[in-house]
Order: structure tokens, then sequence, then C-alpha cells
């Protein structure tokens, strides 16, 4: 059994989905607490607000007024289980579909309502 | 052999990519005042750039990881935001000269003002990042880029005092006018070293699938390549030295510049300043934006190639259609593209501390870099590199306000 350094193995880390797709980085890891448990790594967090609250008040502070600016009320956050790492290396996999994720919520908006609209977007490879 | 063509490739590829508007216009106000003296500078830019860029295509080709993905990995996100911003806002400006120095020479060329030039420019520099993949931007610039080598011609042609150009290769003093010869110092290191150069590098290694076989290339692309690159800025300040210094032309247009190549090869040496200003501004426009939108990309980690088409990376390609169009605003309005160019070579001069000291930290990393980790020598430039940066940042906003202008 290796051991696996939280912060210098896990957070801040590339992420990809089940089909490598790149869908972000750890922004933040939270432990579980519960009564008569001991502590467990259980969540990861991908989202702005994560990133922001980590550099200070005034950074979260400044994101939630950019989100007010676009009228976003809600936060495009995504919570992953830790169960779903498949594998840790020089990125790390985890058995989810990004499509599905809510942090990838301004790629499809773009995708769909600013790139897609312009013509030759679509498609693999140039 | 394929390894033999991608090695020209890549020096062809720093030659072109080597000179742009800053180079151009730092270097030709720096013969213009102060003769060959300063051309000790651009040695040291040169070095300076050489070395940081052998070192982060080392860690890409190794690591297979960019260099701000590793800013990102191992310094953390509450780190990463002072590279992020420092480059993202220096890397804007230069890019913003870019498009001037395109603009200009369009409108050297036509007669029509420059503000007319910049929305046209980026909309055809956002045409072929959006249609081209990374081979088209980084070979089509490089190879059009070759251009630039009509500095060199002019400076034969006017026949250079090779001893004297030789001692000024050592720094000396200058005789008068300190401040503005610091200044001009820092101008030019500002344009021989730019974060933006080393970030695309790092992600070009990455784009063209380096591995550890690709050291050796990286080698002799980033020192063959740099030596080139640096000779064409040494030609333009010879050039200048040659041709506006015993005038007494100071360059406060671009204009101005256009004579150091039209009074050695004439009207031929016209149309060639001309066409290396448009060129190689060009170019540097692309890879400009590329680099910041590649900064974005793999510090937030999001999918990003310019391989890719533009839905597979939504932010990415959204990310440089914004920028491009973002650099052509200040020339819209009327911008000087020189005081432009200058302001935003001190500014990254002042900018170099930011990636170039946690670079030092990574090239020690044997969890990234194995048995590729620096060797003293490396790590006593890289050290020196640092110390300069450091001093750069302390006295450029000094010299700005003493020796700018």
């Amino acid at each position: 059994m290796g051991a696996l350094q939280l912060v210098h193995d896990v957070i801040d880390s590339q992420l990809v989905d089940r089909h490598q797709e790149k869908i972000g980085r750890v922004d933040e890891l939270l432990l579980e607490l519960e009564a008569g448990k001991p502590p467990r790594v259980a969540t990861i967090v991908i989202g702005g607000g994560a990133r922001a609250r980590r550099v200070g008040r005034w950074m979260h502070a400044c994101h939630r007024a950019v989100h007010a600016l676009f009228g976003q009320r809600v936060e495009h956050e995504s919570r992953v289980p830790f169960d779903a790492v498949r594998c840790i290396a020089d990125t790390i996999e985890l058995d989810v579909e990004g499509d599905a994720l809510d942090s990838m919520h301004v790629e499809h908006w773009l995708a769909t309502h600013v790139i897609g609209r312009i013509p030759g977007a679509s498609g693999e490879r140039k | 052999m394929k390894k033999w063509g991608e090695l020209a490739l890549g020096v062809v590829t720093s030659i072109g990519g080597f000179l742009e508007v800053g180079s151009i216009a730092t270097s030709a106000q720096g013969g213009a005042e102060f003769g060959y003296q300063l051309a000790w500078v651009l040695l040291l830019g040169t070095l300076s750039l050489a070395i940081l860029m052998e070192m982060t295509g080392r860690l890409a080709a190794v690591s297979k990881r960019t260099y701000a993905d590793l800013l990102r990995e191992r310094f953390g996100y509450r780190f990463f935001v002072l590279p992020l911003v420092a480059v993202f806002v220096v890397s804007l400006l230069v890019l913003t000269s870019e498009v001037g120095g395109v603009s200009i020479a369009l409108q050297m060329a036509t007669g029509v003002d420059f503000r007319w030039w910049a929305i046209p420019t980026v909309l055809v520099g956002w045409f072929l990042l959006w249609r081209g993949n990374f081979s088209v931007v980084e070979q089509g610039t490089a190879m059009l880029g070759l251009v630039a080598i009509s500095f060199a011609v002019g400076a034969l042609v006017l026949h250079p005092t090779w001893p004297t150009l030789g001692r000024a290769l050592l720094p000396s003093l200058p005789a008068h006018d300190r401040a503005r010869y610091w200044y001009l110092a820092i101008s030019m290191l500002g344009a021989s070293i730019s974060p933006y150069l080393y970030l695309f590098y790092s992600a070009g290694a990455i784009e063209d699938d380096w591995t550890i076989e690709h050291l050796g290339v990286n080698r002799i692309t980033a020192g063959l390549g740099n030596v080139f690159g640096g000779g064409l800025a040494i030609a333009a300040l010879v050039t200048a030295a040659l041709v506006l210094a015993p005038r007494g032309i100071k360059v406060d247009r671009y204009e101005q510049i256009a004579l150091v190549l039209a009074t050695p090869l004439g009207r031929a040496g016209f149309v060639l300043f001309i066409m290396t200003l448009f060129i190689t501004c060009f170019g540097s426009t692309l890879e400009i934006v590329l680099a910041i939108a590649y900064l974005l990309a793999q510090g937030f980690g999001w999918s990003w190639s310019e391989n890719l088409k533009p839905g597979k990376d939504a932010r990415f390609s959204t990310s440089y259609t914004v920028l491009i169009l973002l650099a052509a605003l200040p020339i819209v309005a009327g911008m000087d593209p020189l005081s432009l160019t200058n302001i935003s070579m001190v500014v990254t001069a002042a900018s170099l501390p930011v990636t170039v000291i946690p670079l030092f930290v990574l090239m020690n990393d044997g969890d990234i870099l194995n048995t590729h980790v620096n060797g003293w020598a490396s790590n006593l430039a890289l050290v020196v590199i640092a110390l300069f940066s450091l001093a750069l940042l302390v006295a450029a906003l000094p010299l700005q306000l003493l020796g700018g202008g």
C-alpha cells in the first residue's frame, strides 16, 4: 500500500473523466466527519467558489460579485465522491461522465450559445 | 530523419519567433541613442531566454505537463493566482503592442491610418486560430518570419566595426544620460525575455507530443534558435547605430525605424522593413493570444488544444476569441503603438520574478524530473537570472519615471 500525500498528489491535480476528457482541477478536498467514525476523505470539489475561498475572503467576495454581475444566482460546483477516483497518476481519473457535471456548466453554455454558433466549431480534430 | 526535420523546424521557429515589435523597437532605440554600447543587454537577454526555454521544454518533455500546469499543481492555487494575474496583464499589453505593430506596418504600406487596421488584423488572426492547428500557427509564422534576416543583411551591408561591436558585448557604463541608458536596457531585456515565450514553448512541447527522446531537440532548438534570434536583434541594434545615431535621430515613431533598412538596401529595404514588422508582429500576436489562453486553460484544468475543433474546448477557444478582440481596442482608440510597446516591455521585465523563481523549485524536483533535474551549472545560471529579474522588478518603476519618453 503506497501512501498518498493529499496536498502534494491530489489538491490542484488535473481531473479527467472516464473518457479521459479534462474536467477541471481538484479545487478543494472535504473530509467527512461522522459521530463514532474516523474522519475520511470523502469529496472532491470542482468550482470557482471553492477555488476563490482558498485565496481569501476578498477573492471569494470578488467571485460572488462577478457572478452577481452576470446574473447567476446558483453556484455551479461539482462535488464528486472520492470513491469515484479510478487512477492517480499525472492526472486523476474519475469514474464520472464529464458532461453530467455541474461545474462544466460554463463550458457547455459557451459550446452551445457562443462557439457552436460560429461555423467550423464542430468535429474532433482540426 | 523525421527528427532532423523537427530540429530544423524548431530552430527556424525560435528565429522567427524571437524578433517582434518589442525587440525591433527597443533595439532600434538603443542603437540610435547609444550606438553599439547596449549590445551586451541583447546577449544577456538571449542567453537567459535560451536557458529558460530549455528548462521549460525539458520540464514538459519529461513530465508531460506544461509549466503552467506545474505552477498550479506544485505551488497550489493560492500562489498560482500571482503568476496568473501578472502574466495575463503583461501579455495582454504586449499583445496590444503587436497588434499596433501590424497596424503600423499596414499604415506604412498603404497610407491608411493605423487605427483602421487593428480590427481587420485581429479578425484575420482570429480566423487562423479558429481554423488552423498548432503546426499552422507555429510553422507558418516561423517560415514567413525568416524575412527578419533582412536586418542581418542590412547590418552586413553597412560594414560594422567588429572590434567595437565585440567590446560592446561586455557591459559598460554610459558616458551620458544614465537613466535613459538603464531604462533602455530594461526595455530591451523585457523585449528579449517575455514570459509568453516560454509558456508558449512548453505548451507547444505538449501539443507536439514531446517525450524524453526530444530532450536533444529541445536543447538545440532553445540554444541555436535563440543564438540566431538574438543575432537578429543585435543586427537591428547595429543598423540603428550606423544609420540613426550619426544623423542624431531618436526613435519616437515606427516610421523612423524603416530608415535602418532603407538606407543600406534602398527601396527594397523599405519594403523588407514593412514585411518584417508585419509578419513578426502578426506571428507574435497569434503566439501571445494562444499563450494566454493556454495559461487560463491549464491553470483551471479546462480542455485545451489548438489541434482540437473549437467546440471540443469551448472555454479555451472563447478565451482566445475574446482576448484577440480586446487587444484591438486600444489601437482603435488611437493609443500610440510605440509608447505602448515601450511601456509593455518595461512591465514585462518587472513581471519576470514570478515566473522565473518558481522554475528553480520545479527544476530541482526529482518527483517531476527524475534524473533530468538541473545540474549545478543550470542552477547557477537560473539563480543569476532570478537575481537580475528581481533587480528589474525593483528598478522598473523608477527608471520608467526617470528615463522613459
